[in-house]
């Protein structure tokens, strides 16, 4: 019992580091759990890690090259463009729209979805990891 | 004998006390549903339900994973809520509505359209204007209602409300 609590603790506090929104913290900590259970070397999440995953292009879902930026565009703290429909999407960085990175089932919503559309396949838990720290930090 | 004239009377004020000087119900039925709104309107415009028939959007709610090659996937519980929003709110459910019972008239009974733009009705209202004006960046393609229609949003398509950014209202003849 001790020990859960302490563990669960750590997980807060390790979270915590990061700035994320209470609502999402323990999120990070079960994709923390995974990374770690992948790879028993892992550490933490790493924002440049993230930045390369979120800016590099690869062949998406539809066959074109794509990256993150194709929709998001370069700078986070601006809005971005739906590739497709053109439809404006708000700033992703949570400086400039306290919304985001606030509610796990969104997130985990648009991680699913989006890493199929640029990646063609799903993020592993490093990777959405890795780029949430990257968002969080912009 | 009474049922006769007493129901077309209802219908008829039905309708008159809703729109339009016609007697026109209007054009689609306005999207009311804010979780439809949120979930589909973040990407896209969220089309009116009442511009596809049901069995439209039954055929588009089974495979969200290829959403037109966007993953649009939902969990399973908001994927059924709205597949059952859109079929309770279907062009066939709205023909009172001049927009819904003329794109449903428009579509052979063997065809299940996916794209609002491939309706015949749709495209014969659209296909005399210019390119350019709708693959400029302010536009995009004819599925970006709102770019042009700038009532759009209320279910309203009339011409009188059309902007085509940067060439301005559209006049038909």
């Amino acid at each position: 019992m001790k020990k859960y609590t302490l563990a669960m603790l750590l997980c807060g506090v390790l979270a915590n580091a990061g700035g994320f929104s209470p609502s999402i913290q323990s999120y990070i900590a079960t994709l923390k759990s995974e990374a770690k259970q992948a790879n028993s070397s892992f550490v933490d999440f790493n924002a440049k890690r993230g930045e390369q995953i979120f800016t590099s292009k690869h062949i998406g879902k539809k066959g074109d090259s794509i990256s993150c930026t194709s929709c998001h565009g370069n700078n986070l703290t601006k809005n971005g463009q739906n590739a497709t429909t053109n439809k404006i999407i708000k700033p992703l960085a949570p400086s400039v729209n306290k919304s985001r990175l606030t509610d796990t089932k969104e997130v985990q919503k648009w991680l699913r979805r989006n890493f199929k559309d640029v990646y063609n396949r799903e993020g592993t838990a490093l990777e959405k990891g890795d780029v949430l720290y990257y968002i969080q930090s912009k | 004998m009474y049922k006769k004239i007493i129901i077309p009377l209802i219908l008829i004020s039905g309708v008159y006390a809703d729109d339009d000087r016609w007697g026109n119900r209007g054009d689609v039925a306005p999207v009311k549903n804010a979780i439809y709104a949120k979930e589909c309107g973040s990407c896209h415009f969220a089309y009116q339900p009442g511009l596809l028939p049901q069995r439209s959007w039954t055929k588009m709610m089974g495979n969200l994973e290829n959403h037109f090659g966007s993953d649009a996937s939902l969990d399973d519980a908001t994927t059924k809520y709205l597949a059952n929003y859109l079929k309770s709110n279907s062009a066939e459910r709205g023909i009172e509505y001049k927009r819904s019972r003329k794109i449903l008239q428009s579509i052979r009974p063997n065809e299940t359209p996916l794209r609002i733009t491939k309706t015949r009705y749709f495209v014969n209202k659209h296909n005399e204007i210019p390119k350019k004006m709708i693959v400029q960046k302010a536009v995009g393609s004819l599925a970006n209602c709102a770019a042009c229609h700038t009532t759009a949003n209320k279910g309203s398509y009339s011409e009188r409300a059309i902007k085509i950014p940067n060439y301005g209202m559209w006049e038909d003849d």
